[in-house]
């Protein structure tokens, strides 16, 4: 059976955006599991949180995200003690494995695992979520003068520490 | 660090593409509520019955609303309310024409009271409570109207103190 228009702009949207979302959720949470299952949740209410049949903008989605990985970190917070001593999955790639980038992208990975939360929130929803200042101030509930200040001193953080890995 | 090291190390991550998500991951998303809702045109036919009914009963309750407002509006003057049997109908009553008229000023209670001025000075307040009461005959048609109509007399009277 074809699929409906609006079933494939879906799956398009999905294609499009779900690399970023997972990024994200990824950088946010402990495990590959928790990440999945953010998105799908913060893709699904910031869908039924629009009034029309169009796939949510993807700062909304962002917002969410940020929202309910707030909320999962508190909730692990309270069963760290049990849940640390449990065996996690190796953390997933953050960024495509391609052969000729691998090295980047173990090191970019490294560095930004070790940036702040306050940066790598920024830099992470700028560089790969194609986010505006002012975007990314409403998805985090800053000011948007300090989501520039953040990816400022964020990327200055992050050139230190790719540094310090290259030597 | 300077706008062209900000610059290439923007160009050096943009280089880096979010992993793909797992196929099963993007298969569960896909499949995932909200489906996408499809066009009216695309509603199966017992959809588009509810639908339509409920339009319909979302007229009818504003229908049924709107026609109870209006009789609530017209009733005082649709159904007046009920005469006595006894008198005539006003409408059928020619003017009146009073051919005894009976005034009465009728002492109800008397009392006195006893209250201070602002400077001190006692004073006695005599009070008197009359009622005025008017009747009017128009013995022709045997309509009788009477009219009260109370009032209250005080009168300051100086309080001699020795």
């Amino acid at each position: 059976m074809a699929e409906s228009p609006t079933q494939a702009d879906w799956r398009r949207w999905l294609e499009d955006h779900a690399p970023k979302f997972l990024l994200f959720a990824r950088q946010r949470t402990r495990s590959e599991a928790d990440a999945q299952d953010l998105v799908q949740e913060a893709v699904i209410e910031a869908w039924q949180r629009r009034n029309d049949d169009q796939p949510p903008p993807a700062a909304l989605v962002f917002a969410t995200l940020h929202r309910r990985a707030i909320d999962l970190a508190r909730r692990d917070d309270r069963r760290a003690g049990r849940e640390q001593a449990a065996q996690q999955p190796a953390p997933a790639a953050w960024f495509d494995t391609d052969a000729e980038d691998r090295e980047l992208r173990q090191l970019m990975q490294d560095a930004m695992n070790r940036l702040p939360d306050i940066y790598r929130d920024v830099i992470t929803l700028r560089v790969w979520g194609e986010l505006t200042f002012a975007e990314i101030a409403e998805a985090l509930r800053i000011p948007a003068n300090t989501a520039a200040s953040r990816y400022r001193y964020g990327l200055a953080e992050l050139r230190k520490l790719t540094k310090e890995v290259l030597a | 660090m300077n706008d062209s090291d900000r610059k290439l190390l923007e160009v050096e991550l943009r280089r880096l593409k979010p992993a793909a998500p797992p196929a099963e991951f993007l298969a569960r998303l896909a499949a995932a509520p909200p489906a996408p809702q499809p066009p009216a045109i695309a509603q199966s036919r017992p959809a588009q019955r509810a639908i339509g009914l409920r339009i319909l009963l979302r007229w009818l309750a504003t229908a049924t609303a709107a026609v109870a407002v209006a009789l609530l509006l017209a009733w005082p003057s649709a159904t007046p309310p009920p005469r006595p049997a006894h008198l005539p109908a006003l409408a059928a009553l020619a003017p009146l024409q009073a051919d005894d008229v009976e005034i009465d000023h009728r002492l109800v209670s008397a009392f006195d009271a006893v209250a201070r001025l602002p400077d001190g000075v006692p004073v006695r307040l005599r009070c008197r409570e009359w009622v005025d009461n008017v009747v009017l005959r128009d013995s022709a048609q045997g309509v009788e109207v009477e009219q009260r109509t109370p009032q209250l007399e005080i009168i300051p009277v100086r309080l001699e103190t020795y």
